[in-house]
C-alpha cells in the first residue's frame, strides 16, 4: 500500500465546518420577511453570531415586527438596535451574561436605566442572575415611576437578598395599588418596605 | 469575572476573550474620567482621551510588565493621552463649559451651591498651564506620592514640586473671592 | 494644618467628586477594541489560513471523503426539519444537545367581552398569532385564557385580538417598546 501525499487546503474543511455551525437561514424570516430586509436582517445576525451574541433575540425583534406588520426599514433598525443594546448590555455584565440577562438588560435600556445602573444592579445580585430585577425595574419605569428611584428601589432590595418569586409578588401588587389609584412611586417604596420588614430574602445578600 | 483581578482579567483577555476587556473598562473607567475632564474641561475631550487610552492599552495589552499594576500602566497612557489632545486643542483648551460640571457630577445629592464651587473650582483649573494642572490634579485629586508621578509623568520631583505649588498658589489667587463649602 | 493646606484640601475633595461619562462610554470603547486585531484569534487565524503539507493514507482519506458527504447530507437535512429546530446549528445533530430545563405551562388570561379571537404571541412562539397551542378559549363573560408552554427564561410577549389590536398584559411586567410602536409584556420563566 503507497501513501498517497495530498497537499490538503486545511481552510475549505475548516469552512465547511463553519457553515455547518452557522445554522444556515432561518426559514421563518424566509418565509416572514421580503428579500430585502430579510437579507438586512440575517447580516445583522450574523454579525452578532461572529461577536458571539445570542442571536434568538435578534431573530424574535424580527418576527415581531413581521408580525406587527412594519415596514422592512423599521424592522432593520430596531433588530440593529437590539444587536447595540445587547452589546452594551454584555460590555457591563460581562461575557458570562445569559441570553435572558442580555434581554432583560436591553428592555432596561430601552426604558432610560443607565450602563451605571445597570453595573449597579449586577454589583447588588452578586453570582445571582439580573434577569428579574431589571425586568421589574423597566415594569416600574413603565408605571411612570422615575428611573433612577425605580432603579435605586430595586438594588435595595437585591441587596437584601430578595428572591425572584418575592419580586413578582412585589411587582404585582405594585400593580394592584397603581390600578386602585396609588401613586406609583409611593405604592413602590411602601411595597418595598413590607418585603424588607417580612425578609422575603434568600438569607444570604448578595453583599 | 467581576471579581477576578486584573491579571486574571488580562490572562483571559490575551486568549482571545475580547469581551473580558469590558471589565477593565468598567473598573477603571470612572476614576479616570474624573482625571480626565478635570485635565480638559469638557466631556467631549476627556471621553475621547479616556477611550483612546483604553484602545491604546489593549493593542499593547502584551507589553504590560506588570499585569496586577494595569491600573498604574493604564493611567500613564492616559496622562499621556490627556497630554495629545490639550495640545492639539491649542489656546481652545481654556474653555470650560460650565453645565458640564452639573451634568457630570454622579454624586447623589449636590445643592446648588456645591455645583457652583466646583463650577469655580474647574474653570479656575483651566487657567493653569497645563504641566502646573497635571501636577496639581496628581498630587491634590489622585492622591499619589511624588515618586510616583515622576514615574508617571517622566518628570523630576522637585521640578514636579515646584509646579504644584505654583499651582496652589495660582488656584488661592483665582479663588480668593470664593468662599469655600 | 495651615489655613493654605485646609484650602487645598477642600478643593482637592471638591475635585474627587465622581464624573459621569455618557451612557455610551463604554459600548463605545468595546466597540473601539473589537475593531482590533484580537489577540489569541489572530494567532489562531494565521494557524488555519498557513498552508500545509498533510500527508494522506488511503484509509484517512477515505474517512475525509465520508466526513465531507456527512455535512453535505446534514446541510440537505437543515432544511427539512420542523421550524422550531430551525435555529439550531446543524453541528448539534454530531454532539449531544444540552439538556435545557423543560417549558413551564403558563396561564395567560385576557378580560375582552367584545374579542372575537384571542391569540397570545410572543419570543416563545415565534410570534406567530396562528400557532395552534396559544389560541385563547373564551370561558364566559368576556374571560380569555390559555394555559400554554413557555420555555424558562425571559419573553417578551402580547396578545392579538380578532388578529388585529395588539394589547399588553394587563397583569404582567411592562416592557418600553418603541421599537415597532406597539407595547408588550414581559414574563420571566423561572427554573423549577
Amino acid at each position: 500500500m503507497t501513501k498517497s501525499v495530498r497537499t490538503v487546503t486545511v481552510l475549505s474543511l475548516v469552512a465547511r465546518a463553519l457553515t455547518a455551525q452557522s445554522g444556515g437561514p432561518d426559514p421563518r424570516l424566509v418565509a416572514r420577511l421580503d428579500k430585502p430586509t430579510y437579507v438586512a436582517v440575517n447580516a445583522i445576525v450574523d454579525s452578532a453570531r461572529a461577536a458571539k451574541l445570542p442571536t434568538a433575540p435578534l431573530v424574535d425583534k424580527a418576527l415581531e415586527g413581521a408580525a406587527k406588520g412594519s415596514d422592512g426599514t423599521k424592522i432593520v433598525t430596531a433588530v440593529q438596535q437590539l444587536r447595540v443594546r445587547m452589546t452594551s448590555a454584555r460590555a457591563v455584565l460581562g461575557s458570562n451574561a445569559t441570553s435572558d440577562e442580555l434581554k432583560a438588560a436591553s428592555a432596561a435600556f430601552e426604558a432610560g436605566v443607565s450602563d451605571r445602573d445597570l453595573a449597579r444592579v449586577k454589583a447588588a445580585s452578586g453570582k445571582r442572575p439580573v434577569t428579574m430585577p431589571l425586568a421589574v425595574i423597566t415594569d416600574l419605569i413603565g408605571r411612570q415611576i422615575e428611573v433612577s428611584a425605580a432603579t435605586n428601589l430595586v438594588i435595595q432590595l437585591e441587596k437584601s437578598g430578595v428572591k425572584d418569586s418575592a419580586f413578582g409578588l412585589f411587582q404585582r401588587n405594585v400593580r394592584a395599588d397603581i390600578d386602585r389609584g396609588a401613586d406609583p412611586t409611593v405604592a413602590a417604596q411602601t411595597r418595598a418596605r413590607g418585603l424588607l420588614q417580612r425578609g422575603a430574602t434568600t438569607g444570604k445578600p448578595s453583599e | 469575572m467581576e471579581a477576578s483581578s486584573d491579571a486574571v482579567v488580562i490572562t483571559h483577555v490575551l486568549r482571545g476573550d475580547v469581551d473580558a476587556f469590558g471589565t477593565l473598562v468598567e473598573r477603571y473607567r470612572d476614576r479616570y474620567a474624573r482625571y480626565a475632564f478635570h485635565m480638559l474641561g469638557n466631556r467631549e475631550d476627556a471621553e475621547e482621551a479616556l477611550q483612546d487610552a483604553f484602545t491604546r492599552a489593549y493593542r499593547s495589552l502584551p507589553q504590560c510588565e506588570d499585569p496586577e499594576r494595569f491600573g498604574a500602566w493604564l493611567f500613564r497612557i492616559l496622562v499621556n493621552r490627556c497630554r495629545t489632545v490639550g495640545a492639539r486643542r491649542g489656546r481652545r483648551a481654556r474653555t470650560f463649559v460650565a453645565d458640564e460640571t452639573a451634568l457630570l457630577s454622579a454624586a447623589e445629592d449636590h445643592p446648588a451651591e456645591q455645583t457652583a464651587w466646583r463650577e469655580e473650582i474647574d474653570r479656575a483649573l483651566q487657567q493653569l498651564r497645563s504641566d502646573q494642572r497635571e501636577a496639581f490634579l496628581l498630587k491634590y485629586v489622585e492622591e499619589l506620592g511624588y515618586d510616583e508621578m515622576s514615574q508617571l509623568t517622566g518628570v523630576g520631583v522637585s521640578a514636579l514640586k515646584m509646579r504644584v505649588m505654583r499651582a496652589c498658589e495660582r488656584l488661592r489667587e483665582l479663588l480668593s473671592e470664593v468662599h469655600s463649602v | 494644618m495651615s489655613d493654605d493646606d485646609v484650602r487645598m484640601s477642600q478643593i482637592a475633595r471638591a475635585l474627587r467628586a465622581p464624573v459621569r461619562l455618557s451612557a455610551s462610554f463604554d459600548a463605545r470603547v468595546m466597540a473601539a477594541v473589537r475593531r482590533l486585531p484580537g489577540h489569541e484569534r489572530l494567532k489562531l487565524w494565521a494557524r488555519l489560513t498557513t498552508p500545509r503539507s498533510v500527508t494522506m493514507v488511503p484509509l484517512t482519506w477515505g474517512l475525509l471523503a465520508a466526513s465531507v458527504a456527512l455535512f453535505a447530507v446534514l446541510g440537505a437535512l437543515h432544511f427539512v426539519v420542523d421550524v422550531d429546530r430551525a435555529a439550531k446549528p446543524i453541528a448539534s445533530a454530531l454532539f449531544p444537545a444540552q439538556m435545557k430545563p423543560a417549558p413551564q405551562r403558563v396561564q395567560f388570561v385576557l378580560v375582552a367581552p367584545d374579542a372575537k379571537k384571542v391569540a397570545v404571541v410572543g419570543d416563545f412562539n415565534g410570534w406567530d398569532a396562528q400557532h395552534a397551542g396559544y389560541q385563547a378559549q373564551h370561558r364566559g363573560g368576556g374571560v380569555w385564557s390559555v394555559t400554554a408552554p413557555v420555555p424558562v427564561g425571559h419573553h417578551r410577549y402580547s396578545f392579538v385580538v380578532d388578529d388585529s389590536v395588539w394589547v399588553a398584559d394587563p397583569s404582567a411586567p411592562r416592557v418600553v417598546d418603541n421599537d415597532y410602536g406597539v407595547p408588550n409584556s414581559a414574563i420571566v420563566v423561572p427554573q423549577e
